[in-house]
């Protein structure tokens, strides 16, 4: 292979832009199509129901707490681990909060409705994370292979979530606390917001092109990084427009968004993402440049717990009560959603966003069947079979290219 | 003297792309001997053996290999065609499952069946037999993983000689095995000559071949030097058979004036993690001064590897000694206190250990240096990128851009990117494990010079080299290691390939030398 000599001041050739991060991320792209196409799909069998404003924003609900499962489990998956506990460690978090709420909170906190819920939600992400610690800690300082100690972790809350329940349904739905994953933005209020992300975008882009000016890079073609803004203002807006139509914006699907950002920013710009892809890229190379593996094992992993927790909280607040099932498979969801998305089995490789887009897909078909009226063992059938084809679509293509 | 030839290798030519490994290669084997190989790391040993065991197959090689008389033909299709013909290879690294019988690898790939299902009682009855029949002291009940070493290669002969080889190669036996191991594994092989197999020999250690074999065949830059029946030759006449070449002039002149010493490592020992009896590193002394090129010659296996993966903090338990820079004592105990410390360390295996392959250029070069960019937040990514392109830039890097994925790149530009990732994290010392081996010519030269640019701006570089040329070519002293030793330091402007290569050999390991 013939490689030219370097542009030392361009980081990019402007003319080959799309083309490269069309080839980049060549996966991000497909799990879109396939994406649109079961959209598709499913509005054309149901008469176009299915992408109706109210259905559309359920849509987005549903896939929220799979979706704040899928998004720790990148990093793990990244870092050459796997998390058997979620779904169970959500679960655990969701009878908990429940628990509080319908014995604790009464006696305790009566009549103080807002603190009760507030309380309620820092014990299930406090709950969530502090598992994570212990997880953690069994995993990179005890030298357990993340696959057994999460794999105990699973039955370990099994028995939890039956010891706190005494196997009965525990009700969670005091109204502030219904509002995570019930609740809606005012229709003006989704209008603000998105007005507000809309000028961040731009005004993101302008001051990234005037930093890299004043690193003397050469700049990508104005008309291009205009384009793709103007892509994702139109997304923001479109779909703001489109859920505004029915209740309005959905506040799980907000403090998704917002988790998804922070999270997104920790994996690409902080030294414990880097350290985490580097990790599961090179175990050996990445010791060798001095980098601490197990705190940053422990890390991701305390991480993965905190998100458990949210997704706990969201599942109890979704559902009203703490059940002996809740949490059920969760784990596989979200395993399913981030290597859809495009995270490697093997380390190293996979990002929030597609893990965003994978969980979206999952909760689509999901979604869609019912709709359908399609039985739950064809719903199980169908989802292990997309699935599979995705990731041999996905081998077959990386191959020939 | 033309009595009985077995193996007949006649004008052998392997080429690789940009490489030819083997030219016009002759060698004879007279059937029951025990013929010794030799030549430096690079020489063409290993790739030989490979078309004998038919890694490279019939038709990827220029030339003829004649076999009992007949033109070899190995198969592509089938690894284990030169087996069922009767050429078995041990090779250098055991390739065995620790988590199986003795009896289980020997009959791996080629269990006796009945019926379609496998019958234990012949498999063990015969592995038996061939135990006994050569002397070989394990059970073929025992499981692997509970052998020592030693064993394992016992092990690995029996499965070499489960079908019923008539030539066994055995490709370095010797460099795991201690003193005592040493003397059974020459008693297995006397056994095994009696018994009418025809062995070849690959050792660095040039004493072995004098217990043993029968003649010994020198092989010098992919060429046959000589082959000489052993009582002709002496451990010397070998080096210089070896080494016998013109240096070119190949590398460029620096202008060093190495300062005071900065760095001295005061008798250190460490131990071979996996075999706690077995001292890698035992005992090394040197100094490094400011500024200098120090060489560390050695043969594989001598140590050398160990001795500075071990100062990097990253080697098994050291058992005694100090590291001592600029006057203050170092507790190194990791990577990271390393680098903490100013050393950084270009590892041997450029691709398992120095790079994240699928990761980009720029995250390649900037892994160790990210606290040079870390708010508190966040990182500077800009400013990750200005000094990972300035680095590019003088190492002269070449890739369309710097988020290029590594494994796209060339052997050398992969190393720039290993060498510029510790240049941003300006040390002290540079540790060099072997910097340009499978480097292109050109790269090479590129790399040479920018240790010198180093060593002129006061860096002090440690250079391990297979190349005796290139320790020679680029040193101010070399220090030659033999079995976990320093066997000598010699200064370069007295040195010569033939010293260093008696040093590495381990020919007057007795008349210790040290600086």
């Amino acid at each position: 292979m013939k490689l030219a000599v370097p542009e030392t001041k361009s980081p990019d050739k402007t003319s080959s832009v799309l083309g490269k991060m069309f080839r980049q991320n060549i996966q991000t792209y497909a799990i879109i199509l396939a994406l649109i196409f079961i959209w598709i799909f499913f509005a054309f069998l149901t008469d176009g129901n299915y992408l109706k404003a109210q259905n559309f924003s359920n849509l987005f609900r549903q896939m929220t707490v799979t979706a704040f499962l899928a998004i720790g489990m990148v990093l793990v998956i990244v870092t050459g681990n796997i998390d058997l506990s979620v779904g169970k460690l959500a679960g655990f978090v969701s009878v908990v909060v429940a628990y509080f709420q319908a014995t604790i909170w009464t006696r305790v906190l009566p009549d103080q409705a807002l603190a009760a819920a507030t309380l309620s939600v820092f014990i299930g992400v406090a709950v969530g994370a502090l598992f994570g610690v212990l997880q953690g800690y069994i995993i990179s300082f005890l030298n357990v292979p993340s696959f057994i100690v999460t794999l105990g972790g699973m039955f370990v809350l099994n028995g939890a979530i039956l010891l706190v329940t005494q196997g009965k349904t525990i009700p969670a739905n005091q109204p502030y606390f219904s509002v995570i994953a019930q609740g809606y933005l005012p229709v003006a209020a989704g209008w603000i917001l998105a007005s507000l992300v809309v000028v961040y975008l731009y005004f993101n882009m302008f001051r990234s092109r005037q930093k890299k000016r004043a690193h003397g890079f050469v700049l990508s073609n104005i008309y291009l990084d205009l384009a793709l803004t103007t892509f994702f203002a139109i997304l923001v807006v479109g779909y703001v427009y489109i859920v505004n139509q029915y209740n309005g914006v959905q506040i799980p699907v907000l403090l998704l968004a917002i988790t998804s950002v922070i999270i997104s920013y920790m994996a690409n710009n902080t030294r414990f993402g880097r350290y985490a892809y580097a990790i599961g890229g090179n175990r050996d190379a990445a010791r060798l440049s001095g980098i601490n593996i197990r705190n940053n094992i422990f890390y991701v992993f305390v991480l993965m717990g905190l998100l458990s927790g949210i997704a706990g909280v969201v599942l109890a607040s979704y559902v009203g009560y703490g059940t002996i099932a809740a949490g059920q498979g969760y784990e596989l969801d979200a395993i399913a959603a981030a290597i859809l998305g495009g995270t490697s089995t093997l380390g190293g490789v996979g990002t929030i966003w597609g893990a965003l887009i994978g969980a979206l897909i999952m909760s689509s078909l999901s979604n869609g069947l019912q709709l359908l009226n399609v039985a739950p063992s064809w719903q199980y059938l169908l989802k292990g079979l997309v699935l599979v084809l995705a990731v041999y679509a996905d081998v077959t293509f990386k191959k020939r290219g | 003297m033309n009595d009985d030839i077995i193996l007949d290798i006649q004008n052998v030519t392997k080429k690789f792309p940009g490489v030819t490994a083997l030219s016009n290669v002759s060698m004879k084997v007279q059937r029951g001997e025990i013929h010794g190989l030799c030549g430096e790391n690079g020489a063409g040993k290993s790739t030989l053996m490979k078309i004998l065991s038919g890694v490279y197959p019939y038709g990827t090689y220029e030339g003829e290999v004649f076999y009992n008389g007949e033109e070899l033909r190995l198969e592509h299709s089938s690894i284990r065609h030169a087996n069922e013909l009767g050429i078995s290879i041990v090779h250098q690294e055991l390739t065995l499952v620790p988590s199986m019988t003795v009896g289980e690898n020997v009959y791996l790939g080629k269990e006796p069946v009945e019926k379609k299902s496998i019958n234990w009682n012949k498999l063990y009855s015969d592995t038996d037999k061939i135990l006994a029949r050569y002397n070989l002291d394990v059970k073929s009940q025992a499981v692997v993983r509970t052998l020592g070493v030693g064993k394992m290669q016992m092990v690995e002969i029996a499965k070499a000689l489960s079908e019923d080889a008539q030539v066994l190669i055995l490709d370095e036996p010797t460099s795991a095995l201690n003193e005592v191991e040493i003397k059974k594994l020459m008693e297995i092989l006397a056994t095994l000559k009696a018994n009418g197999v025809t062995i070849i020999y690959i050792t660095h250690k040039l004493n072995e071949f004098f217990g043993i074999t029968d003649s010994v065949t020198v092989l010098r830059d992919g060429e046959t030097v000589t082959t000489q029946p052993t009582r002709n030759l002496s451990e010397e006449r070998l080096v210089q058979y070896m080494v016998g070449r013109q240096m070119k002039e190949r590398f460029p002149k620096g202008n060093r004036q190495p300062g005071e010493v900065i760095f001295e490592v005061e008798d250190l020992c460490a131990e071979d993690p996996s075999d706690p009896s077995r001292m890698v590193v035992n005992g090394v002394s040197f100094t490094l001064r400011q500024g200098e090129i120090l060489g560390i010659a050695g043969l594989m296996g001598s140590g050398r590897t160990e001795l500075v993966t071990t100062i990097f903090g990253e080697y098994g338990k050291v058992t005694s000694g100090r590291l001592i820079l600029e006057g203050r004592d170092l507790k190194i105990n990791s990577a990271r206190d390393a680098i903490e410390h100013g050393i950084s360390l270009v590892p041997e295996d450029r691709k398992g250990q120095g790079l994240v392959l699928m990761q980009s250029i720029l995250k390649n070069i900037s892994l160790p240096n990210l606290n040079q960019f870390a708010g508190v937040f966040s990182l500077d990514k800009d400013a990750e990128l200005e000094a990972s392109l300035y680095q590019a830039k003088s190492l002269a890097i070449k890739a369309p851009n710097l988020q290029v994925s590594c494994n796209t790149l060339s052997g050398g530009n992969q190393q720039k990117v290993v060498i510029a990732k510790w240049l941003m994290s300006r040390p002290k010392i540079l540790i060099m494990d072997d910097p340009t081996r499978g480097v292109d010519v050109g790269a090479k030269y590129e790399i040479y010079k920018l240790m010198n640019e180093l060593a002129e701006r006061g860096v002090s570089i440690i250079m391990i080299s297979s190349e005796l040329e290139e320790v020679l070519g680029m040193s101010d002293r070399v220090m030659v290691m033999h079995d976990g030793r320093s066997n000598g330091t010699l200064d370069v402007a007295t040195a010569t390939q033939e010293k260093i290569m008696a040093l590495a050999t381990g020919i007057n390991s007795h008349n210790h030398t040290s600086n």
